[in-house]
């Protein structure tokens, strides 16, 4: 699992610098996660893509067509194909956060993954953007979705750190308390 | 011995004389030159019986007396060697009894000091086995009441999520994610 980040943060840090050099890097990174939105909804194009005994050349046309059809550029096309080339296409679900992580730390921003058990309304959002910003110092990008095994309450993830606002969290903390006696 | 050897030969000498004045029809003893004769007949008698009879019988009682007192002598000597045996025996049983007292009151001293030791031993491990088996006692109700609560704990717990489960409402939900966005900048 580490070797496979190790990967695929090579290949975000390569991909970032040639973005850097041509000014688009946001850009890019919107058009990583749209390609890989393609993937998500369409897994026949995601098994051609990663299936080792479909030629590598193959796999480039593909991967620069499906990326094609996603809107992407000529930059993320040509990297898309190397990566599919390369047989590393399974690895993209952690290229695009190393890539977007490396952006984000570009613009002085931070990315918070928000799980909640019921969608967190417009003014809870914005209250608890403003909260991590000052409590973290950077700009935050939350990116909620409901998930429905929490009990109540949500849990952000920023990078390594971990807030847990929820019941789940609570109950499992007063669980140990009673364990300890 | 020599009283009845005289005895003897006066007898001997005396029997031709009376011999003599039986024949003659007078006494016992005749004064006249038989008497004479009978002296010398005596007196060559006598140095012929001393010479023939009385000198190795006498010589024969000497040896026979040197022999008794040589088997006296060799008697009291081995009498003297029995006793001084006697005494030895008795000195070695002695030592013997001695030795044997010593090494029964070694063997004794050594049972005991053994016994002592085992003695020793015994309440060591008796003791030993005494804790260990207190240790695991401990140990064992230190992981029961662990379990116990952890059960108890893993239980309540699930009782709480099911009943929390049921009764949120919105308005719960609302209130439980505003505390929450109010704990944030704490901990930051």
């Amino acid at each position: 699992m580490r070797a496979r980040e190790g990967t695929a943060r090579r290949y975000a840090k390569a991909l970032h610098m040639i973005a850097l050099e041509s000014g688009s890097a946001p850009a890019v990174g919107q058009e990583l996660a749209a390609f890989l939105g393609v993937l998500t909804a369409e897994p026949e194009a995601r098994d051609a893509l990663t299936r080792p005994w479909i030629k590598a050349g193959d796999r480039r046309g593909i991967a620069v067509a499906v990326a094609r059809k996603a809107g992407c550029g000529k930059l993320v096309q040509d990297f898309l194909g190397l990566v599919a080339e390369r047989g590393r296409m399974d690895h993209l679900p952690e290229i695009v956060p190393a890539f977007q992580t490396l952006v984000d730390e570009d613009l002085g921003q931070a990315r918070a993954q928000v799980r909640s058990a019921v969608a967190l309304t417009d003014e809870e959002k914005r209250q608890l953007g403003a909260r991590l910003e000052r409590a973290l110092g950077k700009r935050i990008l939350l990116e909620e979705h409901v998930d429905s095994t929490l009990l109540g309450g949500f849990v952000a993830q920023v990078g390594s750190l971990i807030l847990d606002g929820s019941l789940d969290g609570q109950l499992a903390r007063m669980r140990e308390r009673l364990a300890r006696g | 011995m020599s009283r009845v050897l005289a005895t003897a030969a006066l007898l001997l000498a005396l029997l031709p004389s009376l011999a003599l004045a039986s024949e003659s029809g007078g006494g016992l003893i005749n004064l006249d030159k038989s008497l004479i004769i009978q002296m010398v007949n005596f007196g060559l008698l006598l140095l012929l019986l001393g010479k023939l009879l009385y000198r190795p019988l006498v010589g024969k009682m000497e040896e026979r007396a040197l022999a008794i007192r040589k088997s006296l002598d060799e008697a009291q000597a081995a009498r003297a060697e029995a006793q001084r045996e006697r005494d030895e025996h008795a000195a070695k049983i002695q030592a013997a009894h001695a030795e044997a007292q010593a090494i029964r009151a070694a063997a004794l001293k050594e049972a005991a000091e053994e016994q002592r030791r085992l003695v020793d031993a015994a309440r060591a491990e008796a003791g030993r086995l005494v804790e260990s088996a207190r240790a695991e006692m401990t140990q064992d109700v230190r992981r029961a009441k662990q379990e116990l609560r952890q059960e108890v704990s893993d239980l309540v717990i699930a009782v709480a999520e099911r009943v929390i489960k049921k009764s949120l409402r919105d308005e719960d939900h609302r209130r439980i994610v505003a505390d929450a966005i109010a704990r944030v900048e704490k901990v930051g």
